[in-house]
C-alpha cells in the first residue's frame, strides 16, 4: 500500500504572544520525534490563502492553531473538517491575504485536491501582545497538543519514533527570557 | 443626500483593512482607508543582534515572508557597506522572483478575478465555443473543450449542491458584471489551473530557500546555500535543472494564460481604464542586482510626479541618496503620538488609540510620504517608471499587453490608460512576464558563474563600536519596501519597516492629502451602493495586504465581516 502523505502544520504568528502556540507545537514535534518520509512537520506561520499550496496532494492534515472560542486560556479543543467549514468563507474580503482556513480548504476541495482527513487542534489563547512569547497556559497546552497530534497519527496508523533527549527552545522568545537572569531579579 | 458605507472586517481575526466611503448620486464622494490592527512589531527588534533581524522581520507577514527577510539583510549590509557575492545575489534574485510570480498569480486568479468573473453565468457557457474563442487568443494547450467542460462541471456541481462554498459571498448577477458565459468559463478554468502553477513557483522558493513559507538560507553578507555541482544534497546541477524546469512551466503559464486573461478581461471592461486613478505620483526602487557591489540592476527605479511620465527621475541604486533623504512618516491621522513627520531612522511607534474619527485619527497605518507627497507603489509604479525611462524589457511586455487589449477591444490602448484600476491589473501581469524572463536569465547567470569556479556565497559581517545607519529596499510584489535600521555597538537601536501597503493604504497626512486607496475611490460610480462591488474592484487592484498581524481561528460561527450602509 502507498504510504499516506500527512502535513502537520503549526499556524500563527510567533511575534504575537499566544498566537505563536501553533508554530511552538510544530517545533516541539520536530525536536522530539522522528517521522516517516511521508510526514511533513511545518511552521506555516500566517499563510492566508497561500495555505492552499500546502493542502494539495496530501491525505491528511493536522493543524495546530490558537483559537478564540471563549473557553478558559489553555483549553485544547479538537475540530474536524465540518466544524471548520460550518461558517463558510468570510462575507467580504477587503484584504485578500487575511487568514483564510475555511477558504483555503474550500478552494482545495474545488480543485479536487483537499485532504480527506482534517484535524484542527485549537488552543484557546490568553494574550497576544507583541513580542511577549507564550503564556504559561499556552505553554502547558502545547504539551497536550503534542499528545493529540501523536494520538491522531496512531489513529491514522502512522508510525513515528519519540526521541528521548531533544528539547525545543523557541528562537523567537523575548530577549529578557533569552538573557541570563540578573542578580537583582 | 449622501450616505456612508463602511466595509469592515470587524475583528482582529479576519482582515484588518476597513474602507469607508460617502456616496452621492451613485458615485463615491469621499473615502477613508483604515487599518484596524496595530502594527508595532518593529519594537521586538530593539537590542537584538542585527544578524538575527531577518528571521523576525520574515514574520511581519505570513504572505510576504521572503520580502521582509530580504529587505532586512540588505538594510544591515547597507549599514556595513558589505558587498554580497555574485552567487548570493543570483540565488536571492531567483527566490525573490519565484515568490513574486507565485504572489501575482494568486492575486489575479484567487484574490481578484471573481470581482470581474460571474461564477453563476458559467453553467450557461458552451465549452466548445469557449475553446474556440481561447484558440484565437493563446497557444495554451489546456484550453480544450474537455478541459473546459470539466471545469464547468465543477461549477455545476457546486451550484446544484445548493451550497456555494467558496463562492457563496460573491456579488453574482451584479449589473457591473458583464463577461459572456464563455469568457467567465475560461477565466474560471484558469483559476483552477493557476493553483498548480503558483505551487510550482513556491517549490522553487522552497528548493533554494530550504523551507517555505519561511526561507532559511539567508545570512547577512550572502546566503547559506552550499554550492556543489556534483552533489544531490547541496545546490548542484540536479536541483538547478529541476528549478529550471519549474520556472519554465510557470513562465509559460504567465505568457500564455495570465497575461492573455488580464488583457481579455480588461478589453471587455474598457470603462475601468478611466476609473480608479487617484494618486499619480509613482515610486519604485531598482532591484535584481547584477553584481556583488550592486552597481547595476535588471529592474529600474525612480519617481514620477503628478502623472508626468516625461519628467521621470531615475534612481541609480537601490539605496539611492535622494530616496534615503526623502522618505518621512506622518502620523497626523494615525493612532500614534507625535506632531511632525519623522524620517524612518528617527521614527517612533508610540500608540495613542482614539475612536475612529474621519476628521482626526482613524488608522493604525502611518502615512509615508516622499518629499512630503503621497506616492502610489506597486506593479503600476514599477512599469510606469521603467516605461518612462525607456527600459527595453518593460517596453517589450507593456507594448505587447497594450497591443493585445487594443486588438480585442478594437480601440487604441495607450500608456495613458494605465493610470486606472485596470492599469494596475495589466501592470501586474506585465511585471510578471518581465520577471519570468529575468528568472531564466538569472538562473543562467548563476550556472555560468558557478561553472567559472566561483563557489563563494557569503562575506562575513563585522560590526563597528559606533552608531551606523542603513536602508534595505526591495521592489516587492506590492511595491517599494524599505527597512531602516540604526545599529549601535553591534545591537539594533532603532528599526522601522515602511511597507508597500502603508504607502498605498495610508490615511490623510497633515496637509489633508488623501492616501492612494482613498484617492483612487473618489468619483467611482456605484450601480448598487448596498453591494459596493466597484469599491472592491479598485481596492483589490492594489493587492492590499494587512496580514502582518494576529491570526486566530474563530470557530464560533459569528459573522466576521460586515457591510454596513448608514
Amino acid at each position: 500500500m502507498k504510504k499516506p502523505k500527512i502535513t502537520i502544520g503549526g499556524i500563527g504568528s510567533v511575534l504575537l504572544g499566544d498566537d505563536g502556540v501553533g508554530p511552538f507545537v510544530a517545533g516541539m514535534l520536530e525536536a522530539g520525534c522522528r517521522f516517516d518520509e511521508g510526514v511533513i512537520v511545518a511552521d506555516l506561520g500566517t499563510p492566508g490563502l497561500d495555505l492552499v499550496a500546502h493542502l494539495s496532494g496530501i491525505d491528511a492534515l493536522i493543524l495546530i492553531d490558537s483559537v478564540a472560542n471563549g473557553d478558559p486560556p489553555g483549553t485544547v479543543t479538537l475540530y474536524r473538517k465540518e466544524d471548520i467549514l460550518r461558517n463558510g468563507p468570510s462575507p467580504v474580503r477587503m484584504d485578500p491575504h487575511s487568514p483564510a482556513l475555511s477558504e483555503s480548504l474550500l478552494i482545495a476541495e474545488l480543485a479536487g485536491e483537499g485532504p480527506e482527513e482534517i484535524l484542527l487542534i485549537g488552543i484557546t489563547g490568553e494574550r497576544y501582545d507583541v513580542g511577549a512569547g507564550l503564556t504559561a497556559a499556552a505553554r502547558q497546552a502545547a504539551a497536550t497538543a503534542v499528545a493529540e497530534v501523536l494520538a491522531e497519527l496512531d489513529r491514522l496508523n502512522i508510525s513515528y519514533t519519540k526521541l528521548q533527549t531533544e528539547s525545543f527552545s523557541a528562537w523567537w522568545k523575548p530577549l529578557a527570557e533569552a538573557l541570563p537572569v540578573s542578580s537583582e531579579a | 443626500m449622501s450616505k456612508r458605507i463602511t466595509i469592515d472586517p470587524i475583528t482582529r481575526i479576519e482582515g484588518h483593512l476597513r474602507i469607508d466611503v460617502e456616496v452621492e448620486n451613485y458615485a463615491v464622494s469621499n473615502a477613508w482607508a483604515s487599518c484596524t490592527m496595530w502594527r508595532g512589531i518593529e519594537t521586538i527588534l530593539r537590542d537584538r543582534d542585527p544578524r538575527d533581524a531577518w528571521m523576525f522581520t520574515q514574520r511581519f507577514c505570513g504572505v510576504c515572508t521572503t520580502v521582509h527577510a530580504m529587505a532586512s539583510v540588505r538594510a544591515v549590509e547597507d549599514a556595513l557597506r558589505l558587498p554580497v557575492p555574485a552567487n548570493a545575489q543570483y540565488i536571492r534574485n531567483l527566490v525573490l522572483i519565484a515568490h513574486a510570480l507565485h504572489d501575482h498569480i494568486v492575486h489575479f486568479y484567487q484574490l481578484s478575478a471573481l470581482d470581474w468573473v460571474d461564477i453563476l453565468q458559467i453553467p450557461k457557457a458552451d465549452p466548445a465555443a469557449a475553446s474556440k474563442l481561447a484558440e484565437g487568443l493563446s497557444p495554451w494547450t489546456r484550453n480544450s473543450r474537455n478541459e473546459l467542460k470539466a471545469a464547468q462541471d465543477k461549477v455545476k456541481a457546486v451550484v446544484a449542491s445548493g451550497q456555494l462554498g467558496i463562492f457563496q459571498n460573491g456579488y453574482w448577477g451584479h449589473p457591473a458584471m458583464r463577461l459572456s458565459p464563455e469568457v467567465n468559463l475560461l477565466a474560471f478554468t484558469h483559476y483552477v489551473q493557476a493553483l498548480e502553477y503558483q505551487r510550482k513557483a513556491l517549490q522553487v522558493v522552497g528548493m533554494l530557500g530550504g523551507k517555505t513559507p519561511h526561507i532559511q538560507n539567508l545570512v547577512v553578507g550572502g546566503v547559506a546555500n552550499a554550492i556543489d555541482l556534483d552533489s544531490q544534497s547541496a545546490l548542484g546541477m540536479d536541483k538547478l535543472e529541476t528549478i529550471k524546469t519549474l520556472l519554465d512551466e510557470v513562465v509559460q503559464f504567465i505568457n500564455e494564460v495570465y497575461l492573455i486573461d488580464v488583457c481579455a478581461v480588461a478589453a471587455m471592461y474598457p470603462e475601468w481604464f478611466k476609473i480608479g486613478s487617484g494618486v499619480t505620483n509613482y515610486l519604485a526602487v531598482p532591484d535584481l542586482p547584477l553584481d556583488s557591489n550592486a552597481a547595476a540592476y535588471d529592474l529600474p527605479g525612480g519617481v514620477i510626479m503628478r502623472g508626468d511620465i516625461g519628467g521621470v527621475q531615475g534612481f541609480k541604486t537601490a539605496s539611492d541618496e535622494v530616496f534615503r533623504e526623502s522618505v518621512t512618516e506622518d502620523v497626523a491621522h494615525s493612532y500614534y503620538e507625535g506632531e511632525k513627520p519623522l524620517h524612518p531612522w528617527k521614527g517612533e511607534t508610540e500608540p495613542q488609540f482614539t475612536e475612529w474619527d474621519g476628521e482626526k485619527k482613524y488608522s493604525w497605518v502611518k502615512s509615508p510620504r516622499y518629499k512630503g507627497q503621497p506616492m502610489q507603489v506597486g506593479p503600476l509604479s514599477q512599469v510606469l517608471v521603467g516605461y518612462a525611462q525607456g527600459h527595453p524589457l518593460t517596453r517589450k511586455y507593456a507594448d505587447l499587453a497594450l497591443g493585445q487589449v487594443s486588438a480585442i477591444a478594437k480601440v487604441k490602448a495607450t500608456p495613458a490608460l494605465m493610470h486606472s484600476t485596470l492599469g494596475r491589473h495589466a501592470a501586474r501581469a506585465i511585471r510578471a512576464a518581465m520577471l519570468g524572463e529575468l528568472a531564466q536569465k538569472h538562473w543562467q547567470l548563476l550556472v555560468d558563474n558557478i561553472a567559472k569556479g566561483d563557489l563563494t556565497v557569503h562575506n562575513e559581517p563585522v560590526f563597528p563600536w559606533g552608531e551606523i545607519e542603513g536602508v534595505g529596499t526591495h521592489e516587492a510584489p506590492r511595491g517599494t519596501l524599505s527597512h531602516w535600521i540604526v545599529i549601535k555597538g553591534g545591537k539594533i537601536k532603532n528599526y522601522q519597516a515602511v511597507v508597500p501597503s502603508t504607502w498605498n493604504a495610508s490615511p490623510r497626512d497633515e496637509s489633508g492629502a488623501h492616501g492612494p486607496y482613498e484617492a483612487s475611490l473618489l468619483h467611482t460610480p456605484l450601480a448598487r451602493p448596498e453591494e459596493p462591488l466597484e469599491v472592491l474592484r479598485t481596492v483589490h487592484s492594489f493587492d492590499p495586504c494587512m496580514a502582518c498581524a494576529c491570526h486566530t481561528f474563530d470557530p464560533s460561527g459569528r459573522q466576521i465581516a460586515r457591510v454596513k450602509v448608514l
